[in-house]
């Protein structure tokens, strides 16, 4: 699997803007990705993910966890 | 030592003040240099300190000095103050010029006397007084200065027309050049009624000695905080006749081109960066704090119909005794001319005498008898103006005078409006058909017509009162435009 | 149709208390402060007159308009007094007559009489005044002094000055001094020598004069006279219609003689710019008929093989046949869209539509991606609209200006001068900008204070402006308490008033001291109706997004909302920017912002659609053109944008592109992305067809077509036949009925009609049963999403870091003559402003590299190098560079990086790191492109005359 570079960095970059805000961060992260990133997108990055993710700061790591846990909003 | 008084004023300088006084310090003489007494025939008019007061000689040279100090010179002129052409005068605001030295400021009184009575209390005096504006206008100072202080606003102005350009005119300059503190004494009043912190005097480049002087007394005034609250600060203008006019002078003042501002809105509702302002003339300014002295009635007591107070009129032109002469209105143009101006320098019969300046009406031999009032004269055509005065003999082409005017309208115009811009060249091109023999009739006619236009069409007093001049001659001299036309057709 | 010549009603409007007066014995009330002439013209008395026009104060310069009042004396100018209670005026009586003849007589004595030679024959307000007067003669005859002589100004391109029919009204240098505000124009000498002169009696072209006409349109003579008009003769008809560059959307009418274009005049009714213009919308619209344009589709199987032109039938159906192969092959999600904010909003309503409708999927993207896209995702976040606050007129009631990352007089000068006029009346300016733009220091403004921040700190200095306004207490507490979620806003302030957010702890960061955070802070807060105006320089960074909330969060803490003279205020790029984003160009939104994932509204569309519809978010621009080059997307749809020279990283745009199976490119000209399409459908202009264009205040405005189609037709008809062809049936006669269409599918438009527009001439959305004509000011009662919602901003610095590789911060912007990729305005005249872009860098800076002013210098990011000339100028700070994009020559997007906003993937234009080193000549990729270029423009059938590239 080749490291989707390009989806990690726009992963961890709202991960830094959700992790300064109040509440649950990793959910920010995860609903802003439901809702702007197609699916390919998404499949692709929680793909990275599961194999463990690396580069992905930890807040964007729990946000990639928790897309498959609800479709698009 | 010998005190000896030397005047300043750039019309002593002009005939070798200068030299006569290094003469009388190197004569030994503590020479105290000071504005002109207004005797601009007697000019170096000098004065010599004596037991028995102060000893008038003039017109004075560095040869004459010697004799002066030994006191047999045929100069002498006794004591100045009882010489007759200074006896007949009534002198409110020239009393202190040409008695010392213009930088020794004095006691303002008037000031503090206009604190004591406050603004409505100086508005009030001022309205008393009955005096009108001194620039030409004429319009009552008190009414002016009420309107400024009851404008809306916080931040108003006072601004001193000091551009003084009409021919034949130089009080202004005197009074800046002799008695610099008298107005902003006056200026430091006016603000106080039109509620001002800041003013502005608005000079001219052609007047070096007077802005030198005026500077400095700014500046003494300043460093002695002679006006707390006020700040008073020098303008130089770059030479444009038209700046003497009170909107254009505004626009100049902001640093915009010369150019006349439509009426209204009034400079005393909307001038100086569109703010409320208090616009006056330098001797309506100097004449504020001897009215706040002495009070509105004695100067309203002054004066001639609704003319009221003192006029320093300026004699000048082809006469024998030019100089200032300050005097309540009221006085026949004969008696200006005749008796205190002593009739033409040449020796020639007079035969026109221009009043108010280059836009003036020429007064034919006839109207010498109208009095000096601002009414008066307007009954016959006229204009006080500024208080010139210049004499003609018979020599004068009042034809090339006619055309003269519409000269000088064409070359101070500041081109805004079109029968000022256009018309006086068209007018000066139709004069010269006049006098080339060219349909002089239906030329003249023309004229007559172009002058209609100019009167009521102009945006400002520049090319509307070009016609004064121009139609007081055509009027009372038509032989001049017949017989240039005649001698034209003959060649 | 509109009328050809306007009303004049000579001064401007007033607005006190009515007053009655009457004239010539009728009564008339008007508002206190309305001039005698105006009285009378809207009475329907026409005073003869010449220096006036309502678009300027009245100067009293002419004397025709003079008049006589009961009771007064002389005979004063109308213009200039204003009426009273209780006047009576006479405006016609013999004095009056002999005046005004006498007046004209003198001008007609300084005027040539070549009438029936002159291009104003007919539009001529001096000869209509001889007339209105009755002058007979010129008694002055016409051998005296004259001005008629004097030679004539031909440098300027689109017009030219002929001293000689000028009457010396100023109408020119006042629209100069009081429209524009650039005070280019003077009075030279005085008296009978006045004449007008541009600058210190130089050339217009080469004085301070920006071109953009109001002089001209100000001239009541001949004098200032378009070429065209010159050239072509009078027009004979005209018609409304909206300017097709920026944001402020001018209303214009085009003035037609057949179907010759012969000038664009702004129109005075338009709501947008009153009747003022710019270079660009004024006189650039030659390009409409550029020997350039393509006119015939064309196609091809490969980008190797020239183009061949064919019909178009043929083009269509072999667009639509790969189309489909594509979508057989690789699946309806290899394909995609992209709007253009150029195209009108029915066209690109039409776009999103088919692309949608047909093939199942939300690939759509739009070009304000590139731009606004952290706009619309920042302001709906915080207010709930993803639009501007205000209406353009909002700023006459500014007190306090603060400008952040735009510079209006190059990017939307229309609105800089009402912007500057308000700035002359006395409102203070704050200008948040690395580079000294003009704004900061220009004739009669200056800005109180200039925060030179570093490129790419924007976030840190308004977190220390909303620092100061907290711990320093200027925040507006009943307003924060009435509008805004308390909670936010508790947590917002404990936030921005911790001690590393004080402008002091990050002066090392922004580079700006402190003290002059602290002084605009204060003036912001305090300095009475605050209005935040800002462009690219704010959404085109990493936290573009973040920056768009911080400045709302500026706006609500200061009660800077919900009435005229405050507000949040994107300045947009392009005509239809905030069109295309209304119109559901966004991956993944619906028109008016509504996300694909509802489900009532996506059954509202398919219902009206017959088709059903994608719930998950399509891609991105970016995203499409990362899947190209991993080989997922394969099929896309340009309409009338040029991705390759306006997007980032132009080396990664042009591997996506050639990655790509079809590329249809629909447009007026061969242009940088049409190198790698295999089918090109040719536009039609602005001038050619009918639609609306939203502006940055969300106003919509007709584009009335004026002429036919020269490509044979309009946009919106080629998306038909395409969509057609596609097998999604669309059968729209008339633009009309696409907007009934958006109407009834958006709330936010349902008010809006063909038919309202045409009696109202503009509206603001929403436009509804609520607001049936219109919302010139949003949020007024309480906001779109309820309680305003402030949100953290902390401030992350961009990953494009300089270091000792790349020294120095690149950042770009756009300059008045040019726009955008300049497709349009690098084909008129308008190259004489700017025959190419340059790269400003500051004294220092050029002197450690040895630079010399107009050098060649070779400009080299992580990215890519390009080769431009240099301009030594301390407008940069040391340490930055600064250019434009409008050449492809230059190719400045070759050097911009991938990097972008977080939230919308806007690119991030504005921050990157570079070197700067001399050269001599172009990079290799510029001299490869070059090749490349001219391979691919070629077009078999005309093979021989093939332009080069440019």
């Amino acid at each position: 699997m080749t490291r989707p570079d390009r989806l990690i960095y726009m992963a961890n970059q709202i991960a830094s803007f959700f992790a300064a805000q109040p509440g649950d961060a990793a959910e920010g992260v995860a609903a802003h990705i439901r809702s702007f990133w197609d699916p390919g997108m998404r499949t692709e990055i929680r793909a990275w993910g599961t194999s463990g993710g690396e580069g992905l700061s930890p807040v964007a790591l729990e946000a990639v966890g928790r897309l498959k846990d609800a479709p698009a909003r | 030592m010998t005190r000896v008084f030397v005047p300043k004023d750039s019309a002593a300088l002009a005939v070798g003040a200068e030299a006569v006084a290094r003469a009388f310090a190197d004569a030994g003489c503590e020479v105290v240099r000071t504005g002109s007494r207004g005797f601009f025939w007697l000019e170096p008019l000098v004065e010599v300190e004596t037991p028995e007061g102060r000893r008038a000689f003039g017109p004075a040279t560095p040869g004459d000095v010697s004799a002066i100090l030994s006191g047999d010179s045929p100069l002498a002129l006794g004591d100045i103050a009882a010489h007759p052409w200074m006896a007949g005068q009534t002198r409110l605001t020239f009393a202190r010029c040409g008695l010392g030295d213009p930088l020794d400021p004095p006691p303002f009184e008037a000031l503090a006397r206009a604190r004591d009575l406050g603004a409505d209390g100086v508005i009030a005096a001022i309205a008393e007084s009955g005096l009108r504006g001194r620039g030409g206008a004429g319009f009552p100072v008190g009414v002016k200065w009420k309107t400024v202080r009851d404008a809306p606003g916080g931040l108003k102005y006072l601004v001193c027309n000091a551009d003084e350009g009409d021919s034949g005119t130089f009080a202004d300059r005197m009074l800046m050049e002799g008695d610099p503190f008298l107005l902003i004494e006056g200026m430091a009043i006016a603000a106080l009624a039109v509620g001002a912190a800041r003013g502005f005097i608005y000079s001219r480049s052609e007047y070096p000695h007077a802005n030198a002087t005026m500077a400095a007394a700014l500046g003494i005034a300043r460093a002695r905080d002679l006006t707390p609250g006020f700040d008073l600060q020098l303008r130089i203008g770059a030479g444009a006749y038209v700046c003497g006019e009170e909107t254009a002078l505004l626009e100049s003042l902001e640093g915009k081109r010369g150019q006349v501002r439509p009426k209204p809105p009034l400079p005393a509702h909307s001038g100086l960066f569109g703010r409320p302002t208090a616009i006056n003339n330098v001797l309506s300014l100097a004449a504020v704090p001897w009215i706040v002295l002495n009070g509105g009635p004695a100067y309203e007591a002054l004066g001639h119909g609704r003319s009221r107070g003192t006029k320093p009129i300026q004699i000048a032109g082809n006469v024998a005794r030019p100089g200032l002469y300050e005097t309540p209105f009221g006085l026949t143009l004969r008696q200006i001319v005749e008796d205190i101006g002593g009739g033409t320098a040449s020796g020639r019969p007079v035969r026109a005498v221009q009043c108010g300046g280059p836009l003036g009406a020429y007064f034919p031999p006839a109207l010498l008898d109208t009095p000096y009032d601002y009414e008066a004269f307007a009954a016959q055509g006229g204009l006080i103006g500024h208080g010139g005065i210049v004499v003609f003999d018979d020599t004068v082409d009042m034809a090339a005078q006619a055309r003269f005017a519409l000269e000088f309208c064409g070359i101070e115009s500041c081109g805004k409006c079109t029968p000022c811009r256009l018309g006086s060249k068209r007018g000066v091109e139709t004069i010269d058909r006049i006098t080339a023999g060219i349909e002089p009739e239906a030329n003249l006619a023309l004229v007559e017509d172009l002058c209609e236009t100019l009167k009521y069409g102009s945006l400002c007093a520049l090319g509307g009162f070009t016609p004064y001049p121009v139609m007081s001659a055509i009027r009372h001299f038509p032989e001049d435009f017949a017989r240039a036309s005649a001698r034209a057709a003959a060649e | 149709m509109a009328r050809l010549l306007e009303f004049d009603l000579g001064t401007p409007q007033a607005s006190g208390a009515p007053v009655t007066l009457t004239i010539d014995g009728r009564p008339v009330t008007v508002p206190a402060g309305t001039s005698i002439l105006r009285a009378a013209a809207e009475a329907g008395t026409q005073i003869p007159k010449l220096c006036a026009t309502d678009s300027l104060e009245a100067f009293g310069s002419c004397r025709l308009c003079l008049v006589e009042i009961e009771g007064r004396a002389g005979t004063p100018a109308s213009c200039t007094t204003p009426v009273a209670e209780g006047m009576a005026v006479r405006t016609q009586t013999p004095k009056l007559a002999t005046l005004r003849r006498g007046v004209m007589e003198l001008y007609i004595s300084d005027h040539p009489l070549d009438c029936l030679t002159c291009a104003a024959n007919g539009d001529c307000e001096l000869q209509d005044m001889a007339g209105a007067v009755g002058l007979r003669e010129v008694r002055y005859g016409y051998e005296g002094e004259s001005h008629l002589g004097l030679p004539c100004d031909e440098s300027n391109p689109y017009f030219t000055f002929d001293p000689a029919k000028c009457i010396v009204c100023s109408r020119c240098v006042r629209a100069c001094d009081e429209v524009q505000g650039t005070l280019a124009l003077t009075v030279e000498d005085r008296g009978f020598g006045s004449r007008i002169a541009a600058g210190q009696g130089e050339l217009f072209l080469s004085s301070e004069c920006v071109s953009c006409g109001a002089c001209v349109q100000a001239c009541p003579t001949a004098a200032l006279t378009e070429k065209a008009v010159i050239e072509i003769g009078q027009p004979e008809r005209a018609e409304v219609t909206t300017c097709a560059y920026c944001g402020v959307g001018c209303a214009f009418k085009a003035e037609m003689r057949g179907e010759a274009l012969v000038r664009m005049v702004p129109w005075k009714d338009g709501k947008a710019n009153h009747g003022h213009s710019c270079v660009k919308g004024r006189f650039a619209w030659g390009y409409a008929t550029h020997r350039e344009r393509i006119l015939e589709p064309m196609i091809r199987a490969s980008t190797a093989e020239p183009w061949r032109t064919v019909s178009w039938d043929e083009a269509i159906a072999y667009a639509a046949s790969e189309f489909a192969r594509i979508e057989a092959a690789h699946g309806p999600h290899a394909l995609g869209g992209i709007t253009s904010s150029r195209c009108t909003n029915e066209e690109t309503y039409l776009v999103q539509k088919m692309i949608r409708a047909r093939f199942g999927v939300n690939n759509v993207d739009t070009c304000a991606r590139v731009c606004h896209s952290p706009t619309g995702y920042g302001l709906k976040t915080a207010f709930g609209t993803s639009a501007g606050t205000q209406d353009f007129d909002s700023v006459e009631h500014a007190d306090v200006i603060l400008v952040i990352g735009a510079n209006p007089t190059d990017g939307h000068p229309v609105f800089a001068s009402r912007m500057k006029r308000r700035l002359r009346q006395g409102a203070r300016l704050i200008v948040i900008d690395p580079r000294r733009i003009d704004l900061v220091r220009t004739p009669h403004v200056e800005a109180a204070h200039h925060l030179a921040l570093r490129p790419g700190t924007n976030v840190a200095i308004l977190t220390a402006l909303a620092h100061v306004i907290v711990a320093e207490g200027l925040f507006d507490e009943a307003f924060v308490r009435e509008r805004c979620d308390p909670e936010d806003f508790a947590a917002w302030a404990e936030h921005v008033a911790r001690p590393e957010h004080s402008p002091e702890a990050l002066e090392a960061t922004t580079g700006v001291p402190a003290a002059e955070v602290r002084a605009a802070a204060r003036l912001y807060a305090t300095g009475g109706n605050a209005a935040i105006y800002y462009g690219l320089g704010v959404t085109e960074h990493s936290q573009g997004s973040t920056s768009v909330m911080a400045i709302a969060n500026l706006a609500m803490a200061t009660g800077n909302i919900g009435r005229p003279g405050v507000g949040v205020n994107p300045l947009r790029g392009q005509n239809n920017v905030q069109g295309a984003c209304d119109m559901g160009s966004f991956p993944h939104e619906l028109a008016g912002y509504r996300h694909v994932s509802d489900d009532a509204t996506r059954a509202l569309f398919e219902a009206a659609w017959g088709a059903p519809l994608d719930p998950e978010p399509g891609l991105r621009i970016p995203n499409m053109l990362d899947a190209a080059v991993a080989g997922r997307f394969k099929g896309l749809y340009v309409q009338g944008e040029d991705i390759l020279q306006s997007d980032p990283n132009t080396r990664h745009v042009a591997a996506g592109l050639a990655a790509m199976e079809c590329v249809i490119v629909h447009d007026l000209f061969l242009n940088e992305t049409a190198n790698y399409a295999h089918v090109f459908l040719p536009g039609s202009t602005f001038l050619e067809k009918n639609g609306t264009f939203t502006n940055a205040e969300r106003r919509i405005q007709r584009v009335r077509k004026v002429m036919s189609p020269r490509n044979g037709l309009e946009d919106w008809e080629i998306t038909q036949k395409l969509s057609n062809a596609l097998g999604y049936p669309m059968a729209y006669d008339h633009p009309s009925q696409i907007m009934d269409e958006i109407a009834r599918l958006t709330p936010t438009f349902a008010g809006v009609s063909y038919d309202l527009l045409e009696r109202e001439g503009s509206v603001q959305w929403p436009c509804n049963d609520a607001a049936s004509t219109g919302t010139p000011v949003m949020h007024l009662e309480r906001f779109v999403r309820g309680a305003g919602k402030f949100v953290l901003t902390d401030y992350v610095p961009t990953d494009e870091k300089v270091g000792p590789r790349f020294p120095l911060l690149l950042t770009t912007g756009r300059i008045l003559s040019q726009y955008n990729v300049g497709a349009q305005t690098r084909r008129t005249d308008n190259v004489l402003w700017h025959e190419e872009d340059v790269l400003e860098v500051h004294p220092q800076d050029a002197e450690d590299r040895g630079l010399r002013d107009g050098d060649w210098v070779r400009l080299v990011s992580r990215a890519g190098d390009t080769t431009l000339r240099a301009r030594i100028t301390d407008r940069v700070a040391p340490g930055v560079v600064y250019t434009t994009f409008h050449h492809p020559g230059t190719q400045a997007n070759v050097v911009t990086t991938d990097y972008s906003d977080w939230a919308t993937n806007c690119p991030e234009y504005k921050v990157t790191a570079v070197q700067v080193a001399p050269s001599n000549g172009p990079s290799d990729w510029q001299a490869r492109y070059e090749a490349m270029s001219e391979r691919s423009r070629r077009i078999a059938s005309s093979e021989a005359q093939a332009e080069p590239a440019e």
